[in-house]
């Protein structure tokens, strides 16, 4: 006869990620989260997002390292704030998605076209202090390549739009003139934020 | 009035429009805004997700520390930069230990911060500052008879909630909307996302949360949309013939810098009203009060 009364396996909870992620700079906020699911329902992006955030939270307290990292979820935070603003447990859930976005990079995951465009972003406005938005828009179609190029065709008016109208320089902006100065900034920035994190 | 003022990188390319017309209505106004020597990119809400959140609010606050040696408020006309300007200018007033470890980055080039600056949004220095009523005295060209969608956006108010303007249902805007002569629509979405930097990686956002926008606006009866934020302005104006595109709609709503109405209302010059950069043409809502 089957046998009705089947206990599932207990859940195995592996810590280590979970750990790994609170110690990220507003990693520990997540800790206070719970589930109320404000979040979900204030978020511009909710409909494209694999899981919420409250979600996604729930993810990482599990262990879920593959889910969370390769999820679209902290890409497809538009930074507005409104969860920020709405959360009754204080999180500031935008920059925890910023923490997530930089943590994903550092360990590879970069399959989504937004990885492509953070890090073009950043090279861009660290090359002279200034973001010129062509170059950053090329960088990111060299890390994209061709196939992204051509999904883009249609985008085309556009560029043509903002040429007509002035407001799509061909040229970038000089150098700033305290460039080697804020490339000091950034690396010492850098190694103490690395420190801070240890 | 007297201010260092913040243009950002937009200023200089998809956003001269607010370049312009800020320095417009800031000379009719009697606010005098000097430019931030040398300043760099603030890197918006992107660089963080790169180099992370303490890098980033270092980079902004080269800024802030070039700005401190004349002790004068920091304007700034775009949404983005006043959020990182803003956050790293409370993260020094409130957090010690994060000024100690910024100061530290800081004096890799000889600089340091103290915290002893306000950030403000130029929306906010119009209204608190300067005044709505002394606009009113300056508008030469009441628009009457136009109805204007006030578009706040999301980071003015919500960078630091309830420091200017309510976070979610904010005021500031439809105010001075009428100061200008204009009625304010009627528009729910006023400060809901337009999608951001989405437009590159991921357009869809931006086309959905676009369409949104226009619907609620033109339910409202605007003729057109005013904003403080480059950004914003970006997406809705240049990616509106896309939002057409994709939901077969025909929306013909000029989306304006707000400084550029205020430019148009008092009678400014062609240079300071800046509506060439405007794409979808703001001409015929304008016809009677622009020259």
């Amino acid at each position: 006869m089957e046998q009705k009364n089947v206990f599932s396996e207990p859940v195995k909870y592996d810590l280590t990620f979970a750990r790994e992620i609170f110690r990220l700079e507003n990693g520990s906020y997540i800790k206070q989260c719970m589930n109320c699911g404000m979040c979900a329902i204030s978020c511009a992006t909710r409909d494209v997002m694999d899981y919420s955030p409250r979600q996604l939270f729930n993810l990482i307290k599990l262990g879920k390292k593959e889910e969370v990292l390769t999820s679209n979820t902290f890409w497809s935070c538009t930074s507005c704030c409104t969860c920020k603003a709405r959360c009754p447990r204080g999180i500031p859930i935008i920059d925890v998605m910023h923490d997530l976005k930089k943590y994903a990079i550092d360990h590879g995951y970069t399959n989504y076209p937004q990885a492509a465009f953070y890090k073009a972003f950043w090279n861009e406005m660290s090359v002279r202090g200034r973001m010129f938005e062509g170059g950053m828009t090329a960088r990111y179609f060299l890390i994209r390549g061709l196939d992204e190029i051509l999904k883009a065709m249609d985008m085309k008016d556009v560029g043509i739009d903002m040429l007509k109208h002035g407001r799509m320089p061909l040229l970038p902006p000089k150098k700033i003139r305290g460039l080697g100065g804020l490339k000091k900034i950034i690396s010492k920035a850098q190694e103490l934020d690395r420190k801070e994190a240890r | 009035m007297r201010y260092s003022y913040y243009p950002g990188c937009s200023s200089e390319a998809t956003a001269k429009a607010n370049a312009h017309s800020i320095e417009g209505v800031a000379k009719a106004l009697d606010v005098q805004l000097e430019e931030i020597p040398d300043w760099n990119c603030c890197g918006a809400t992107v660089a963080s997700g790169v180099v992370g959140d303490f890098t980033q609010l270092v980079v902004t606050a080269r800024n802030l520390a070039i700005a401190e040696a004349k002790g004068q408020d920091v304007v700034t006309g775009c949404s983005s930069c006043y959020m990182t300007l803003a956050v790293a200018n409370k993260k020094f007033k409130e957090d010690e230990h994060f000024r100690t470890m910024a100061n530290e980055a800081l004096s890799a080039a000889g600089m340091q911060y103290n915290g002893t600056l306000q950030v403000r949004q130029f929306l906010d220095v119009i209204y608190n500052d300067v005044g709505l009523e002394k606009v009113a005295q300056k508008v030469k060209k009441p628009l009457k008879g136009l109805t204007v969608a006030g578009y706040v956006g999301c980071q003015t108010v919500r960078a630091l909630p309830y420091e200017f303007d309510d976070p979610e249902q904010p005021v500031f805007m439809d105010r001075l909307i009428e100061a200008l002569g204009a009625t304010p629509a009627d528009f729910p979405l006023r400060a809901r996302c337009c999608g951001s930097s989405s437009t590159i990686p991921a357009r869809d956002i931006v086309l959905d949360l676009g369409y949104k926008l226009f619907e609620s606006a033109s339910s409202g009866g605007a003729q057109v949309m005013v904003t403080p934020c480059p950004m914003c302005q970006l997406n809705l104006d240049a990616y509106q013939k896309l939002v057409n595109r994709k939901y077969g709609t025909s929306f013909n709503i000029p989306v304006l810098f707000f400084t550029q109405l205020m430019a148009v209302a008092f009678g400014l010059s062609p240079e300071a009203q800046a509506l060439k950069y405007n794409i979808v043409s703001p001409h015929g809502a304008l016809l009677q009060f622009a020259k």
